[in-house]
């Protein structure tokens, strides 16, 4: 009965044992940074503000009244790329168990490579574009639709990111 | 035993339940997001590359966007992904310790 037993559940047993060997819990992610998600709802309402005052496309001759903001944009998304890029992942026991059965797998392994960085700057390169096109020819409407709808993507995928890690 | 474990069996269950299903219903609504917006940005590209409002230097700045922001949106599921496995890990972790009476 007894060496049932044992068999039966040796696999909880194990697993209990590595556990409280392993003896802690894990950091896998960065933390929750409030003021990064603060930053990046104040600058994403700017940016769909200008998107709105654009909206239509735009002439090159106007384009000295849209730079300031062209270049507040771009100031305010690369400034949170390395904000966001600044929090360290905790080093841990648990956290390097993890990556070696990842890179056993042949996956890649769990780094500071952020996806809200990533996409901040992407965001930042989007605004440079316009302002470049929009200096040299203005922008036409479809063109500002699929600069609209570029920003809208990373933002999106950022502002998921960084609300997920409140936990 | 065989009570102790059954019971710890389900518990187990239950936290996991519980965090998989409310993270998942984050994923699911995410990825739709996602997959919409980039559909419709691939048709604003076709047709602005048609009519003439994306020229050649444009066509390819947006393509790489593509590309980057269907890279990225792996990237964000992955990132969440490992969220939700480090709540797994840390509930389970508290429950087990419990169970057996340490103080985490």
């Amino acid at each position: 009965m007894r060496q049932y037993f044992l068999k039966k559940y040796l696999p909880i047993q194990i697993l209990l044992a590595s556990l409280l060997f392993l003896s802690c819990e894990a950091t896998l992610a960065p933390a929750y940074d409030q003021a990064i998600v603060e930053k990046v709802t104040v600058n994403s309402e700017l940016a769909m503000r200008f998107f709105a005052e654009v909206d239509g496309g735009t002439t090159n001759e106007s384009f000295a009244e849209r730079e300031p903001v062209y270049n507040i944009l771009i100031g305010a998304f690369e400034s949170l790329k390395l904000q966001v890029k600044a929090r360290p992942v905790p080093e841990n026991v648990a956290l390097e168990k993890i990556n070696e059965l990842l890179q056993a797998k042949g996956s890649n392994a769990i780094s500071g490579e952020y996806p809200s960085a990533f996409a901040f700057e992407k965001i930042a390169e989007t605004f440079k574009k316009m302002k470049q096109t929009d200096r040299e020819n203005g922008i036409k409407p479809l063109a500002l639709q699929a600069f609209k709808g570029q920003v809208e993507i990373f933002l999106d995928q950022a502002i998921t990111y960084e609300s997920f890690l409140k936990r | 035993m065989a009570d102790d474990v059954s019971t710890i069996i389900t518990s187990i269950k239950d936290i996991a339940s519980n965090i998989l299903e409310k993270d998942i219903a984050t994923v699911r609504g995410f990825s739709e997001r996602q997959l919409e917006a980039i559909a419709k940005q691939t048709v604003i590209i076709q047709k602005g590359i048609a009519n003439g409002d994306i020229d050649e230097d444009l066509r390819e700045f947006f393509l790489d966007g593509l590309e980057a922001m269907a890279l990225n949106f792996i990237n964000t599921l992955k990132g969440i992904l490992i969220v939700t496995l480090e709540k797994l890990w840390n509930a389970l972790v508290n429950f087990l310790y419990k169970a057996v009476g340490v103080v985490v």
